[in-house]
């Protein structure tokens, strides 16, 4: 599957009709010394021999140089994903709080006057991008009442601390400064809930429409013949039965919203991987955005799988006998 | 007192009060049964849910009053009428695989239904376990850690009547308890539930729509029609001496497992429905009523006491017994079978392919069909009986050319079908047409009648002009029974009995020479079953038709076919004709399906009521 | 046609849900459509004097400008109704497109199944493995500015939505017996999938084509905050978005109403694909 996705990765940026090299060479150069790097990148080779040269690199975890950076690209990933990771999975956990308050409310109120209103509610959520809905929240809480920060990762005053896991929230608590890992959980609370509030009105709609055809089973009818009260059968009978349609939702949704945080990062000045990707996209560096868009998918994958995963612990018919 | 008592019972649908159950009385006393019997829409499932107090959304209670052990269900506050819900008052739904949640295993459920009846938790496992036993699951502790869609339709049903009489309940309803099983699981079920009812010394509210297993099982039987109790007294003698004119259609609509063949009394027509009940003045089964008079129409029959026990609501009770079926001769007469088979099936065999878990070495395959040879000569029809699981419903695809047979073939007019030419196909499906079992599904809602049936002229290149469809179709609706201005109307607003009409009409449209009907009358009432019956008797005297009908009910394959072959596990275990199976069977299992139906004669036992405790475990 | 012709299109008039998505789309329609005629001033007139201005209903404004300017002294409100021009353009060309190749491939996907099922899943698959933000980016890297490309990128990152969801329903209507019938009464794959199986999703197209107009807004609005969608001289929503950053202290009118322009529009499509799903879809209106 990944074969797959690298393999498209790569023959979608070879149709580039720009020439990689142009923005890194100075203008001075002479056309052999063109020619040198060329043949230094391998730009020169078939394609095919192009994509099996760095096949055998991505296995190794060396993407090759950035063109831009003069880097290599894989330690610039590994210097931003963490930050990536963090920021997602922050804005994963508003955005499941959010939907799972939001469904339930929605459910709720459903047969009453309230519910058109709430609908359309969400539905208005809905219509406003994660990134959006980012500018907004600067606009409300940075500029117009100064609440909260929305550059960066931490105050002009700090330094970041020693880079023991690579997360920035585990190592300020690592280094013994509560201080600076609360300037930098608030740091990432406009980011992530932007994110988190663009991404929830899909996970309530799904739990809200799930929840709906679970209660008009035979089996809660029956429940309710027994004698069980409704807090009883909201909690043991119907709660499991309605997240398993809304999961597999879920698990799509979150991989949009870890490509979300690509836009979110750029425009909170966050430095993560996704800002990395926007310079590498202006710059046409080709090593970097390969690599970037492979570290996306595996992403996607991963989230995909961990979804699965839990999907199938969930539901007895998809165990094993 | 009365365990449970309805006085007047009233029940009404959305703002115009349109009465669905009327005037209900009846009283049921300790220990005793009550069968409460109609056709769907007759309103019997609302005295269930009326019972429960869990009425569906826009239905209302009108009037009277419904009592259990003196107190007023309908007037308890909700915390008390909820605490009798499960310990003194059970229920036992339809649909057993969907009524337990798939999610938890058994034990959990009925841990969680044990704590609610304030067993200690040490003991609940125990009791339990106990109680399957008492519904004759094997392996109990094993049984509670499973999940339902591991185990049968009965073996789900009798965990749900465990769980029902768990709690000694002092009544139990069952709504249709076996409908959605098999027919040899059916009596079964209905002796577990006779056996529990009468070690806890529960009283019981059975309802069917199922007249003679009413008889064979319940003290009392009350009759609904349109929302009407029309007759109400002792059960056996109900069946055997009806009074009320419905009833006696209703049983003379079932046709008969044994004795002379009648033909069947069809009511024309259908039970009135919700928006039509609004504009009947007088007695509600007027419009249907073979013995109907001046005043029936005007004024409403009360239900009064004929003789002791004994209640029914007809201003003609005395024209009643003028109701009768008429003499087998009035059938139509078979045509000699002509000597060419039109059809003739050799070593047809389908297997599935389960795949490969991950656990064992060898894929699980599926025989669904194994090895099945016969013939079909013109104008003969021939009926295919079998359980879910037997394997007709594949054979039928395979007959039909929806599945491709891994063996075996298929000839018409002696020349074999290739599953892969074009050409085949045509042959085949000009030979041979289906009628599927679900109208529902079957006529596509976008189309109005005469487009369906005539939808073969729609095919291919040459297109027939809409004037010669809607003539074309004029004249099918004609020969099935169907009034003129149907032919401009949409599924969504026939019957269930006039879809199924539609679906025999298109199959007729290309005039084939083989009708397959798949389990078409499973789902209808009883009358409107009676009458597609008699529709496909004429059909086969006014035409050169054969039909092969796939049935699970024995009674209706003895009344339409004049051979028959018993399919079990996909294999024919017996064929022959109707009568000699009927009354000489060989076969261990044609014997079983025999038993399994409950007699007509009220005298003798039925043989499925009594199979040994050891009986063969149903499988998984 | 006939499968649009044979949805209830009366039932769909009377939902207040889809009158306000439809007035608020048409409107947005009707400002693209008649932008040349009724923008005061060109979009790209660049007036330095006049920069930053504010909308008229602040102290400070000029009435030449309704909206006010921006940091180039361009009129915001001649901007924003060029920038629907593209946004029209885009959503309405991209969405067609991705219904089109999605909606072709679902059909034949449910319709045939086996093989044909598997490979376009498979191909389904790896596509819906970027993020489409990602994808669309990366897309546009290749494929070069320009409003065509975007459309094109578009079409080619969200034909799989199309397919998945429509791939489900189709495998759902087939499991039905009508569909059956039509091949034993002599109807080719062709006219069964056009005479049987289309009318049955023509309800869940209509609704993910109106639903994909107000993603494909979307997805313009951001690639041309970024930099990657039209040329450099043509006006979008995006592009005055990621201005109007810079000014933002000064004046945050300009970064505002380009955001509301967005909201209305995505929300207007949403509304209407919302209230076209609950009032076509015959199972939510009672029906087969």
């Amino acid at each position: 599957m990944l074969l797959a996705v690298s393999v498209l990765l790569f023959v979608v940026l070879r149709l580039i009709p720009v020439d990689p090299l142009a923005l890194s060479v100075s203008p001075n150069a002479t056309v052999e010394e063109i020619e040198k790097i060329r043949h230094e990148m391998g730009f020169d080779r078939p394609i095919v021999a192009q994509y099996w040269l760095w096949l055998k690199g991505a296995l190794r975890f060396d993407f090759g140089r950035s063109i831009y950076h003069r880097e290599s690209v894989a330690s610039l990933i590994a210097r931003t994903l963490p930050a990536s990771i963090e920021l997602a999975a922050l804005a994963i956990l508003v955005a499941t709080v959010l939907g799972l308050a939001g469904g339930l409310t929605l459910f709720h109120v459903r047969g009453t006057r309230k519910e058109p209103v709430l609908d359309v509610a969400s539905i208005a959520i809905l219509s406003l991008p994660e990134f959006l809905w980012g500018l907004f929240f600067i606009l409300l809480f940075g500029v117009h009442w100064a609440l909260l920060p929305f550059t960066g990762r931490l105050s002009p005053e700090y330094s970041m601390p020693a880079a023991r896991t690579g997360f920035l929230l585990l190592d300020t608590l690592l280094a013994g400064r509560p201080d600076m890992f609360a300037d930098a959980m608030l740091h990432m609370i406009l980011p992530a809930l932007a994110l988190g509030v663009g991404f929830s009105p899909a996970i309530m709609r799904v739990l809200r429409s799930s929840l709906q055809d679970v209660y008009a089973e035979d089996y809660i009818r029956q429940a309710r013949l027994r004698g069980i009260g409704e807090v009883q059968i909201l909690l043991r009978h119907a709660a499991k039965n309605a997240i398993l349609p809304a999961l597999t939702l879920m698990g799509v949704q979150f991989g949009f919203l870890f490509g979300g945080t690509l836009l979110i990062e750029l425009i909170y000045s966050y430095p993560g991987m996704g800002n990395m990707m926007v310079e590498a996209v202006r710059n046409a560096d080709l090593p970097v955005i390969q690599a970037v868009g492979l570290v996306y998918c595996i992403a996607v994958l991963s989230i995909n799988g961990l979804v699965d995963a839990a999907y199938s612990m969930l539901n007895p018919k998809l165990r094993p006998r | 007192m009365p365990l449970l008592e309805a006085r007047n019972l009233s029940v009404a649908f959305g703002p115009g009060a349109v009465p669905i159950l009327r005037n209900v009385s009846f009283s049921l006393e300790e220990g005793r049964v009550l069968g409460v019997v109609g056709e769907s829409g007759a309103g019997k499932s609302m005295i269930a849910r009326t019972i429960a107090h869990m009425l569906p959304p826009r239905f209302e209670l009108a009037g009277g009053e419904i009592e259990f052990r003196g107190r007023s269900l309908t007037r308890l506050p909700e915390r008390e009428r909820r605490a009798l819900l499960g310990k003194d008052i059970a229920f036992v739904p339809q649909e057993p695989l969907t009524g337990l949640n798939p999610v938890l295993t058994i034990g959990r459920q009925f841990g969680e239904h044990l704590a609610r009846l304030s067993v200690p938790r040490a003991a609940r496992e125990r009791l339990a376990m106990l109680m399957l036993e008492s519904v004759h699951l094997r392996d109990p502790q094993a049984l509670l850690r499973r999940y339902p869609h591991q185990l049968s339709g009965g073996m789900c049903q009798r965990v749900l009547i465990a769980m029902a009489f768990a709690g000694d309940p002092g009544l139990v309803v069952a709504d249709e308890p076996t409908t959605a099983l098999d027919v040899t699981i059916q009596a079964r079920i209905m002796r577990i539930i006779a056996e529990m009812k009468q070690r806890h010394r529960t009283a019981l509210v059975l309802i069917t729509h199922d007249l003679r297993l009413a008889a064979h099982t319940c003290d009392e039987i009350m009759v609904l029609y349109a929302g009407c109790v029309v007759e109400h007294g002792p059960a056996k003698q109900v069946f055997g001496e009806p009074r009320h004119p419905y009833t006696r259609c209703l049983a003379l609509a079932n046709p008969s497992l044994s004795g002379e063949r009648r033909e069947l009394v069809a009511l024309s027509d259908h039970m009135p429905g919700l928006t039509e009940l609004a504009g009947i003045a007088g007695c509600r089964f007027a419009s249907r009523c073979p013995i109907r008079g001046e005043s029936c129409e005007a004024i409403e029959p009360q239900l009064a006491l004929q003789s002791p026990g004994r209640r029914a609501a007809c201003h003609h009770l005395d024209r009643v017994a003028g109701i009768v079926a008429h003499a087998a001769s009035a059938l139509a007469p078979a045509p000699a079978p002509a000597a060419a088979p039109v059809l003739r099936v050799e070593g047809l065999t389908k297997r599935f392919s389960e795949g490969r878990s991950i656990f064992s070495a060898a894929s699980r395959d599926v025989l669904a069909v194994d090895d099945v040879s016969f013939e079909l000569r013109a104008n003969e029809f021939v009926g295919i009986v079998g359980e879910s699981g037997s394997g007709k419903s594949t054979l039928a695809r395979l007959l039909m050319g929806l599945e491709p047979p891994t063996e075996g073939r298929i000839l018409i007019d002696g020349r074999p079908l290739d599953p892969a030419d074009a050409g085949s196909h045509r042959l085949r499906i000009a030979a041979l047409q289906m009628v599927f079992q679900d109208p529902q599904s079957a006529l596509n809602p976008r189309r109005r009648v005469a487009s369906i049936v005539t939808q073969a002229m729609e095919a291919g290149s040459r297109r027939a002009t809409w004037t010669q469809r809607l003539e074309r179709a004029h004249r099918l609706l004609g020969d099935i029974g169907m009034p003129e201005d149907s032919a401009l109307r949409y599924p969504a607003q026939l019957s269930g009995g006039q879809r199924q009409r539609v679906n025999i009409a298109r199959a007729l449209c290309a005039v084939p020479r083989v009708l397959v009907a798949d389990e078409i009358v499973s789902g209808l009432d009883v009358s409107v079953r009676a009458q597609l019956l008699n529709l496909l008797l004429r059909l086969k005297g006014e035409r050169d038709i054969a039909l092969l009908f796939i049935s699970h009910d024995l009674t209706v394959v003895r009344y339409l076919c004049e051979r028959v072959l018993v399919m079990y596990r996909g294999g024919i275990v017996e064929a022959g004709a109707t009568r000699d199976i009927f009354e000489r069977p060989r076969h261990e299992y044609t014997r079983r399906l025999l038993a399994a139906v409950p007699p007509d004669d009220l005298n003798s036992r039925w043989a499925g009521l009594e199979v040994p405790a050891d009986e063969i475990e149903e499988s998984a | 046609m006939i499968a649009l012709a044979s949805l209830d299109w009366r039932a769909a008039a009377r939902s207040p849900r889809v009158l306000i998505g439809a007035v608020l789309a048409l409107a947005v329609v009707g400002c693209a459509l008649l932008a040349p005629w009724i923008a005061p001033h060109d979009p790209e007139d660049q007036n330095l004097v006049a920069s930053l201005l504010p909308p008229f209903w602040v102290e400070g404004a000029d009435p030449a400008y309704l909206l006010g300017t921006d940091g180039l002294g361009r009129c915001v409100l001649s901007r924003l109704l060029y920038g629907a021009r593209v946004a029209v353009y885009v959503a309405v060309t991209a969405s067609i497109g991705a219904m089109l190749i999605g909606g072709t491939l679902a059909h034949l996907a449910g319709y045939f199944g086996g093989r044909v099922d598997w490979l376009i899943g498979r191909a389904v698959d790896v596509w819906m493995s970027f993020p489409p933000v990602v994808l669309s980016l990366i897309l546009m890297v290749a494929l070069g500015v320009g409003v065509n490309n975007v459309v094109l990128a578009i079409v080619l990152v969200d034909w799989t939505r199309f397919c998945r969801v429509l791939r489900s329903e189709v495998v759902v209507v087939m499991h039905r017996d009508y569909i059956a019938a039509a091949r034993l009464v002599g109807f080719s794959h062709l006219q069964v999938i056009v005479r049987e199986l289309l009318p049955a999703t023509a309800p869940l197209l209509v609704t993910l084509l109106s639903l994909e107009m107000g993603i494909a807004v979307v997805v313009e609005a951001i690639l041309s905050f970024v930099g990657m969608s039209v040329e450099a001289n043509v006006p979008a929503w995006g592009v005055m978005i990621a201005d109007a950053r810079t000014t933002m202290y000064q004046t945050a009118w300009n970064i505002v109403l380009p955001i509301l322009a967005v909201f209305v529009t995505v929300l207007g499509f949403n509304l209407l694909g919302d209230g076209l799903r609950r009032t076509l879809d015959p199972r939510l209106a009672r029906g087969a």
